[in-house]
């Protein structure tokens, strides 16, 4: 997994949402997922996926209650929950959703986890993209962490200087207040001065770049995508004449 | 041969009352290292961003005047074309690292494929400049990993890589310790003495004495002396404009000391080692 091109994970994604919107069978919806979570799985990053999963189906329960109670078109009652009836066809319409919703975030995780946000940035300006761009999406990876440690040293300081950090949320509120003004000042101040930085490294030169790093030739990338053009081929054709 | 030429150069940043820079005129020849100094906010950074286009091409502002870096008006040339022949490093080593590049390696490769160097060539100047500026054990390692003064190394590692003719450098020592800076200064010398013209801005006056060939005094945004720096240093109003001599100069001065062959007193340790063993000898 790690060693499939970008552009190609880029492509899955495409296909994972396409897929169950041509073919908007139950059957297609849960085949999708499952590709997605093997595929995780080979790419032995499924711990990683855990903690977003947990997110999201915390997110999906309340659509399913409130599909299942509330719904309008809401005929045959399954089951009571207290005073509520739950229906039938709020229920089927919630798991329509869950299985979109769990099908698009399982095929973004297996791009996001499995690709470094640089090699994937540098694949698509290879084909084209903006440099500006490009730079903007991976310096944001890098920065960001970069302000977090900022952050985490003054609030050393001002933990030194007697300020309460720890406790009890409003506590914790309190002492990051204060933060806010030197670390968003200081990386304004920054991004000026970087700005200026990367003008005399000739960022803007209109001449065509070169690369350090040599494009990686991923063997299959080829075969994958003329394979999944081809399952979309074929499912618009069941579509069309079935 | 003329490397740059200052002709009448005004300069008010947008949103600022006065002139950062008030009709200042000089020449530098090509190989020249010099030095520019001066107090806090007299304007020495603004006179080195002028030589790169950021004045005026990034703040915009109020210009006047003309200068000429090889041959070509800044004021007509876009950054990315004045860059190819001018390279500048900034006083903020932090600021100066790009955020999109993984190690070191990349970091400094960031400029040369810009500039649309083949692969080949980039690799060879970036471990040349690695062993120049010694930083060749951090190669691999995050950009923002490094200590104040690996950082300081790294940006001008980065700007040396790519082969500029002029090499402007804004106080590029701040965060060095004094042996760490005299190895940069070294560093900077044999580009100097491989025929590329050299600018610095700098605080540290014995520096200056010992690496200049011509020293650049500014004050409130005016050119007061462009001259060899015993006759800067031997200036008798170099109080007034802030600027404190090196040590061995204020010490000949206070002997009546001068160096042989001129009308200055001497400004580093040799000469002030040979004045005085002659004068007491
Ligand atoms: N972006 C800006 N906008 C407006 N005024 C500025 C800007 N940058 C600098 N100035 C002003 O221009 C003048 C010259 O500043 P400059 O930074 O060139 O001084 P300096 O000699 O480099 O000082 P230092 O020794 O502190 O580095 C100062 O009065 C400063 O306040
Ligand atoms: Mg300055």
């Amino acid at each position: 997994m790690h060693n499939i091109d970008p552009i190609s994970k880029l492509y899955y994604i495409l296909f994972a949402i396409i897929i169950p919107i041509i073919l908007p069978s139950f059957i297609v919806s849960v085949i999708c997922v499952a590709l997605s979570v093997l595929l995780l799985l080979a790419a032995k990053v499924i711990r990683k996926t855990l903690p977003v999963y947990s997110f999201v189906f915390l997110v999906l329960i309340t659509v399913i209650v409130i599909q299942g109670l509330f719904r309008p078109g809401n005929e045959t009652i399954l089951f009571h929950l207290g005073p509520f009836a739950m229906h039938k066809e709020g229920l089927l319409f919630a798991l329509t959703i869950v299985l979109r919703v769990t099908n698009i975030v399982s095929a973004f995780m297996l791009l996001v986890l499995t690709t470094k946000p640089s090699d994937l940035v540098e694949s698509l300006v290879r084909r084209g993209m903006s440099p500006r761009i490009g730079y903007v999406i991976v310096s944001v990876f890098q920065i960001i962490p970069e302000m977090m440690s900022t952050m985490s040293t003054i609030m050393d300081a001002q933990r030194s200087r007697g300020m309460e950090t720890e406790g009890k949320l409003l506590v914790r509120m309190k002492a990051f207040i204060p933060l806010l003004a030197p670390v968003v000042l200081g990386s304004l101040i920054n991004t000026k001065e970087r700005a200026m930085a990367l003008e005399v490294r000739g960022f803007n030169s209109r001449n065509p770049k070169t690369y350090l790093n040599e494009e990686k030739t991923y063997s299959y990338s080829k075969w994958i995508q003329v394979a999944m053009l081809l399952v979309t081929i074929f499912a618009v054709a069941w579509r069309v004449f079935l | 041969m003329k490397k740059i030429v200052v002709d009448g150069l005004k300069y008010k940043y947008p949103l600022s009352e006065a002139l950062a820079l008030q009709d200042i005129s000089f020449e530098i020849e090509e190989g020249e290292f010099i030095g520019i100094i001066g107090k806090n906010s007299v304007g020495k950074s603004t006179l080195c961003q002028a030589l790169v286009g950021l004045v005026p091409h990034f703040y915009k502002g109020a210009y006047g005047g003309k200068v000429l870096v090889d041959g070509l008006e800044v004021r007509n040339h876009s950054i990315a074309d004045i860059s190819r022949k001018v390279g500048m490093v900034f006083q903020n080593p932090f600021t100066q690292v790009t955020g999109s590049k993984m190690t070191v390696y990349e970091e400094i490769a960031f400029g040369l494929e810009n500039s649309g160097l083949p692969r080949e060539e980039m690799r060879q100047r970036i471990d040349e400049v690695l062993r120049l500026m010694r930083i060749e054990h951090v190669k691999d390692h995050s950009p923002f990993d490094l200590s104040g003064g690996q950082m300081q190394r790294m940006a001008i590692a980065s700007i040396m890589a790519m082969k500029p003719d002029i090499l402007v450098l804004d106080e590029p020592t701040s965060q060095l310790d004094p042996a760490g800076s005299e190895e940069v200064f070294q560093a900077i010398q044999d580009f100097s003495q491989q025929g590329i013209t050299v600018i610095m801005a700098e605080h540290k006056m014995e520096k200056i004495a010992q690496y200049c060939n011509r020293v650049l005094l500014l004050h409130e945004g005016r050119l007061v002396d462009f001259d060899t720096a015993e006759k800067i240093f031997s200036r008798e109003d170099l109080k007034d404009y802030g600027v404190t001599a090196p040590v061995y100069t204020r010490v000949c001065r206070a002997l009546g000391v001068k160096k042989q062959g001129c009308d200055g007193y001497p400004v580093t340790l040799e000469d002030a080692e040979l004045a005085l063993r002659r004068s007491f000898a």
